[in-house]
Parts: C-alpha cells; sequence; structure tokens
C-alpha cells in the first residue's frame, strides 16, 4: 500500500524460515523506496525466528543509508521479547 | 552321522575364525615387539657408542705418550670417567715391548664400589693375558672385538663384556691392546625396563650364545613367541619373548562365547538327530533311501527352524513396536533365515537368504545367524555389524556359498531406521502407501572379503510397517511357471492392519496364487509395525526432519504437543519454538550441503523441572556454539545481519552445549521450568 510516500506492508502468520525466503522475494526490493517511510505492520504477525529478522535489518539498513525511515507496527508481546532478546527495540521505530 | 558333520562345520568355523584373529593379533604383536627391540637396540647404543669413541681417543692418547709408560694409567683414569658403566681399563702390550718391564706389562685402572680408583700393574705367570680373548683376539686379528662376557678375577671382580682395539704404534705395527670391561647390570635394567604385555621378557645374548640378560627365574616357558633382533656392532642377540595366551587374550574370550554358542546350537541338533535316530531305528526293516533323504532334510529344517525366534507376538508387553514372522518350509530345505532383538530400546533385526539348500545351506544359516548375534551384542551400526560379518564370512568361505542379507537397526523412539543391505532384495515400506524402500544393493555377505558397505537411513512414521522377505515370496510359481511378483506381494498388503493379519494375507495371496503347482522354496517374512513412541512410560518426544527447509513448520506442532502435554504457557512455547526452529535451521545451513539427503533428529526429554533437547544430525562437523556471540547494543551501521539464531538460542535456552560423537552432530539445550 503506497500512500504520500508512506509504504505499507503487512504480514501475517508465521515469518519461518520456511516462509522468510517468500517474504523476503516480497520485501527486499523496496530496499529501492527506502528513502521513504516504510510501515511493517505486525498486527497479525504471530511468529517470527532470525531469517525474519534479517529481513527487517536489512531493510533498515538501507533506510538509514537513503534517510528514510521503517516503523513496525503493532507486535504482539512474543514478538516484542523477541526484539528485545536481539536489541532490534533500539534499532526500529515501534509504533502500538 | 549329521550331528558329526555339523559338528566338524561348527568347529571348523571356529577354528579358521580363531586363525585369522590370532593371525592379526600375532602381525600386531610383531610389530609391537619389532618396535620395542628397535627403540631398545638404541638405548644399548647410546651407552656403548659413547665408550667405542672414547676408546678410540685413548687410543690416539697412548700412541701419542708410549714413550711414558708411567703416564699411562691417567689415561685410562679419563677412559674411565666417560662412562659410568666402565669397571675398568687396560693396555696390555706385547711380550718385552718395555723391556724394563719385563715380558708382560699391563697397566690397569679399576673402578672400586666406593666410586675411587685403583691403579694396578698386571700380568704374570698366574695372569697371562697373552691367552685372554681380549687381547689374544684383536691382537691375532687387527680388529676390535667385543668379548663373550665373563667373570673377570682379576680388576672388577664382576660378570663383564670388553671391548678390545689392537694398538699401533707410529709405524703401524702393534704394539698391544687396549681394553675397557663393561658391567651388564644396567643391561639387565634396561631391558627390564619395559612391558609390552604382562609376563613378557627380553633377554640378550652374546654373539657365542652365552645369556647376557637372562629371562627371569619366574617365566612361562612352553606357549612363547619369540622376536630377536641382532645389535650391529656387538653382533648380540637380542629377543623379546611374549607368552601366546597374553597375546590372544581377547581372541580367547571371543572363541570362548562362540563356543558357548555353537555348543547350544550342537545340544539341540543333538537332541533333533537323537529323535531322528529313534525313527530311524523303528523304520529300520522298511528303510529306503528316500526316508533316508527325507531324515536328512527334516534335521537341516531342524536346525534351520531352531535358529529363529518362534514366539509371536515376541514383545507382548511393548506398545511401541509389533512383529510377525515366519519361514514356511518348502520340500527342499532353504537357507533362510531372520532374527530380532531389543537392545537399549533399539530393535536390531535381519533377513538372510544362504545360496544353495539342503543341509549345507541350513549349516551356513546358523553360522550366519550366530555371528549376527555375537556382532551385533556389541555393536550397534548396521554397516559394522554387516561388514564384520562379511569379513568372517568370506575368509572362511572355501565352499564359495553367500548369503544376502539385510540389517536394520529401529531407533523405538524416533522412529530412525539405520540399514544396511548386503545384497538382499529391498523391504516394502507400508506407510501411507506401499512402496518399495529405497535400499543400495551391495554385495551379498562372503563374496569379497574387503567389500566396503554402505550404511543408509531412513524415517518410519508411527504406524508404518516394513514387510523384509526372502526370494522365496516373489518367485513363487504357478502350475503356468509365472511368478508371483513383487507387484502381488504389494497388492496383497494393507498398511492399516497389523503384523500377524497381514502375513496371513500375504501367505493367502501366494497360496491361492500358487495353487496346486509344487513349492519349490520356503516363504519367509519377517514384518515390523512401528506404532510410534509409548507416551505412558516414555519422557522422550521425538521427531525427526528431511534436510528440506519446507519442513520446519513441523517443528511448530511438535513444540505444540509438548507444551499441551506439560501445560506449557504460550509464549514459553513460542521461545522453545524458535530456539529449536534456529538450532534446525543450522543443521540445514551449515552441516548438511544444500540438497543432499539428510535427517535431523530431534528429541526431548520431559523432565520434572527441565526440558532437554538434543538435536542431532550425520552432516560434516559442524559447531554453532562456536560462533562468537552478537553485540545487540551495537549501532545499527555496526550490526551485522547474521549470527541471530544462535544468539536467541543462547538467551532462551539455560545450557547449551555440543559434542561430535560416532560421526554425529549433537546439540543439547536445556531449558528450565
Amino acid at each position: 500500500m503506497e500512500n504520500n510516500a508512506v509504504i505499507t506492508v503487512e504480514l501475517t502468520g508465521r515469518l519461518d524460515t520456511a516462509a522468510a525466503q517468500e517474504v523476503s522475494d516480497k520485501i527486499l526490493p523496496l530496499q529501492d523506496k527506502a528513502d521513504k517511510t516504510i510501515v511493517l505492520d505486525c498486527s497479525q504477525l504471530n511468529y517470527i525466528s532470525s531469517s525474519g529478522l534479517r529481513i527487517f535489518l536489512a531493510l533498515r539498513k538501507a533506510s538509514a543509508v537513503k534517510g528514510g525511515k521503517v516503523i513496525v507496527k503493532s507486535i504482539n508481546d512474543d514478538i516484542r521479547t523477541v526484539f528485545m532478546m536481539t536489541g532490534f527495540l533500539n534499532l526500529f521505530d515501534i509504533e502500538a | 552321522m549329521m550331528i558329526l558333520v555339523a559338528a566338524l562345520m561348527l568347529a571348523a568355523t571356529s577354528v579358521i575364525q580363531g586363525y585369522y584373529a590370532r593371525r592379526g593379533l600375532l602381525s600386531e604383536a610383531e610389530q609391537r615387539a619389532q618396535r620395542e627391540l628397535t627403540i631398545t637396540q638404541l638405548r644399548i647404543e647410546n651407552v656403548t657408542g659413547p665408550i667405542e669413541s672414547a676408546l678410540v681417543n685413548t687410543v690416539w692418547m697412548v700412541q701419542m705418550n708410549l714413550s711414558n709408560p708411567d703416564t699411562l694409567q691417567t689415561l685410562l683414569r679419563n677412559l674411565l670417567d666417560s662412562s659410568p658403566v666402565l669397571a675398568d681399563a687396560a693396555i696390555g702390550f706385547i711380550p718385552d715391548y718395555y723391556p724394563e718391564k719385563g715380558y708382560w706389562y699391563e697397566p690397569v685402572v679399576a673402578r672400586r664400589p666406593n666410586g675411587e680408583y685403583e691403579e694396578m700393574i698386571l700380568g704374570s705367570t698366574s695372569h697371562d693375558y697373552f691367552k685372554l680373548d681380549w687381547y689374544e683376539i684383536p691382537a691375532r686379528t687387527g680388529e676390535k672385538y667385543w668379548s663373550e662376557p665373563y667373570f673377570d678375577e682379576s680388576a672388577g671382580r664382576t660378570t663383564v663384556v670388553s671391548y678390545g682395539i689392537p694398538l699401533k704404534d707410529g709405524e703401524g705395527k702393534l704394539v698391544g691392546v687396549i681394553s675397557a670391561d663393561l658391567t651388564l647390570e644396567w643391561l639387565s635394567e634396561l631391558l627390564h625396563d619395559f612391558q609390552l604385555y604382562p609376563n613378557t621378557y627380553c633377554t640378550l645374548e652374546s654373539a657365542g650364545g652365552q645369556m647376557i640378560v637372562s629371562p627371569p627365574a619366574e617365566r612361562v616357558d612352553n606357549k612363547t613367541v619369540k622376536y630377536s633382533m641382532q645389535l650391529e656392532n656387538t653382533g648380540w642377540d637380542m629377543s623379546i619373548v611374549i607368552p601366546r595366551n597374553e597375546i590372544f587374550k581377547t581372541v580367547n574370550r571371543l572363541s570362548l562365547m562362540l563356543g558357548f554358542l555353537q555348543l547350544m546350537g550342537l545340544m539341540l541338533l543333538g537332541m533333533i538327530a537323537f529323535k531322528s535316530v529313534k525313527d530311524q531305528s523303528k523304520l529300520e526293516n522298511v528303510r529306503s533311501k528316500k526316508d533316508k533323504i527325507d531324515n536328512e532334510l527334516r534335521i537341516a529344517r531342524g536346525i534351520q527352524m531352531s535358529m529363529v525366534p518362534k514366539q509371536f507376538p515376541p514383545f507382548p508387553e511393548r506398545k511401541d513396536v509389533d512383529l510377525s514372522a515366519t519361514i514356511v518350509p518348502a520340500r527342499e530345505v532353504g537357507g533362510d533365515l531372520y532374527d530380532f532383538f531389543i537392545r537399549n530400546d533399539k530393535l536390531f533385526f535381519c533377513i538372510g537368504d544362504v545360496s544353495g539348500k539342503g543341509v549345507p545351506a541350513a549349516l551356513v544359516m546358523a553360522v550366519t545367524r550366530s555371528l549376527f548375534r555375537s556382532v551385533s551384542a556389541h555393536e550397534k551400526s548396521p554397516q559394522r555389524i554387516v561388514s564384520s560379518m562379511n569379513e568372517s564370512m568370506a575368509e572362511m568361505n572355501d565352499s564359495n556359498m553367500f548369503v544376502t542379507f539385510f540389517c536394520g537397526v529401529l531407533n523405538l523412539y524416533s522412529g530412525h531406521l539405520h540399514f544396511c543391505n548386503a545384497g538382499h532384495n529391498a523391504p516394502i515400506l507400508l506407510s501411507d502407501s506401499v512402496e518399495r524402500l529405497s535400499v543400495l544393493p551391495n554385495l551379498p555377505l562372503g563374496v569379497m572379503p574387503e567389500m566396503q558397505y554402505v550404511e543408509e537411513d531412513c524415517y518410519l512414521p508411527a504406524g508404518s510397517s516394513l514387510l523384509l522377505y526372502t526370494d522365496g515370496i516373489t518367485e513363487a510359481e504357478n502350475t503356468s511357471r509365472e511368478q508371483f511378483g513383487e507387484r502381488r506381494t504389494m497388492e496383497a498388503l494393507d498398511p492399516s492392519l497389523g503384523v500377524k493379519e497381514n502375513q496371513d494375507r500375504l501367505l493367502a495371496c501366494i497360496d491361492e496364487f500358487v495353487g496346486n503347482a509344487e513349492r519349490s522354496d520356503d516363504l519367509t517374512m519377517l514384518i515390523i509395525k512401528y506404532l510410534g513412541a509409548d507416551k505412558s512410560t516414555e519422557t522422550r518426544r521425538s521427531l525427526v526432519l528431511r534436510n528440506d527447509i519446507q519442513q520446519i513448520p513441523l517443528l511448530a506442532e511438535y513444540i505444540l504437543a509438548i507444551a499441551e502435554e506439560r501445560h506449557l504457557g504460550r509464549s514459553l512455547a513460542m521461545n522453545l519454538n524458535l530456539a529449536l526452529e534456529e538450532a534446525v535451521t543450522n543443521v540445514m545451513l551449515y552441516a548438511y550441503p544444500k540438497d543432499t539427503e539428510g535427517l535431523i533428529d530431534i528429541e526431548a526429554e520431559l523432565k520434572d523441572n527441565a526440558i532437554v533437547f538434543n538435536i542431532s544430525d550425520g552432516g560434516k562437523p559442524f559447531d554453532p556454539t562456536h560462533a562468537p556471540d552478537v553485540d545487540t547494543t551495537k549501532s545499527l551501521e555496526e550490526r551485522k545481519i547474521g549470527g541471530l539464531g544462535i544468539h536467541l538460542v543462547r538467551k532462551i535456552m539455560d545450557e547449551v552445549r555440543y559434542t561430535r560423537k560416532d560421526g554425529r552432530n549433537i546439540l543439547t539445550m536445556i531449558k528450565n521450568i
């Protein structure tokens, strides 16, 4: 969803290693648009493993280079724990 | 007669087996002994070498000082200083060399027990050194000489060997002999200073056959093996003597075990033979050749049937596995066999078919079964079981009989099956569908001694069955000489049925197919049904995954079941799922090369206050705990993309350990609850 230079991506279900390849194919092209604000809507995401976190991190790095923004929206408590364990809470803008 | 043949063949088997095992141990003993001899030789030369050079130097010094006979003892003192094993040193001059000193002139320096040197001038009618070997031989031959050991009465008063060198003046004319006497205690110490095998000893003999180092008083005299070496300079013979029973200790134990097994077999045979002799005596009057043949067949059949398990169900108390097996005899006896047993919750099983028929085949079958039992008693890898059996059978195979054989070991918690085939037909797997198990053929047992057998593995889902059979089933012929074949075999089976039902169905189908045609070969089958780990008593839960990223979602179901059973919270379950996924993904990415086939065993042991996960794989060595931990406090620019997986494992689990064992990576992760 592209709107006023804000790109929103909705993630649903389980982002495990098996799903990561497909998700990566969809999200990594956004690195080209990393000068904009990208919102990762996680309200329907209930699991993420390191393969998924790597995609988030790659996108975040690209946005830092191009001067954009990555907002992680509506993560549940379990995923918040994973973000905490990996130090991702400090790397991303987390929105409720 | 039959029993005699059987006894002879069994005896021959063990003799041959023992012979080769002994030959191997003997050659090992020889290598060890030769190495020991070489080392000891070097240690002796470490002592004698410096003495020889010191003596050569002394000869040179004496030549320089021939005009001062009274200074010579100083030179001999210096010689004794060079080595503590020298008891004394002497120069024996030729008759009347120094006219003023008389006919004999022998300056001597001897070491006294208190360490002081004593100077003497010897040589007289009572000590006529011209007749002693140390002088006489170098003087006559002009060569260096190591004497035989002797008791030196004149100087050191101990047993010594002398080393003599001819002494010449500036013009090369012989003027005497310089000799040093070596004590021998150090040799005894040096030669007793090793233990190759218990009760082993070492001897040293002079070139003339005198004992320099004697065997110990308490020793084994008969039944020993002796390895010798001649020392170059001295010509001494050094030997190591090893009692045969020390070398063969291990094989003797094995023989004892095998002997016991064979004795049991023979007793059974004896009973059968006794019974048939009784039968024979009844029929004596009307005995024909046909009866005799029938009797032999009955004996062979008796041997065969006495060697296979016949109690079914064999493990009525177990809820994780059921088996059924049968040999339906044809008129002629074949050499089919099957066997199975459970050890440490692993089901060991095998099926085999001996080439040929009749009594010889039955006896080879009995030997094969004994070998299977004795080898698998201490071995859990089917590949090593098969290889070891093949070595024994190929070595003793004079009759050119061979055995097609399939051996499997099924882990009863996990359903992980390891197997090794030796030329047998592939088993049939009954799970969702009925299909032939993919199996490498390899060569039958007994064909090639050095055959490299390949072990394979697969996963039996709970509820699946495995049919092992001999070609008597697929090659059963009907009256129009058509074979029953593999397709009909597979069609006769139903994965949902129990082992006995499937067995009965298959036999009924064959019966119907064959009709009135003569049955030419035994019908032998073994059906194993794996029912899954017994959760009522078993605290372990297992999962086997293929090396495929798409298998990862199965971990979620696996953890969910454990979480429900143990009433674990949703967050904890998710964390465990995450740690497990990271560990398994690492195996798939790093231990198994991309696109190779491989299995990953996951086992969770549910303890009262902890869950212990063991993840093991047969891939290349990979230690995930070796990687440095990710620094989560670093800034975005410095953060690396990788390394998060093992970091999460460490964060979630209370303990993470890696070991490499039996060619497998094992990652243990413990979560306290």
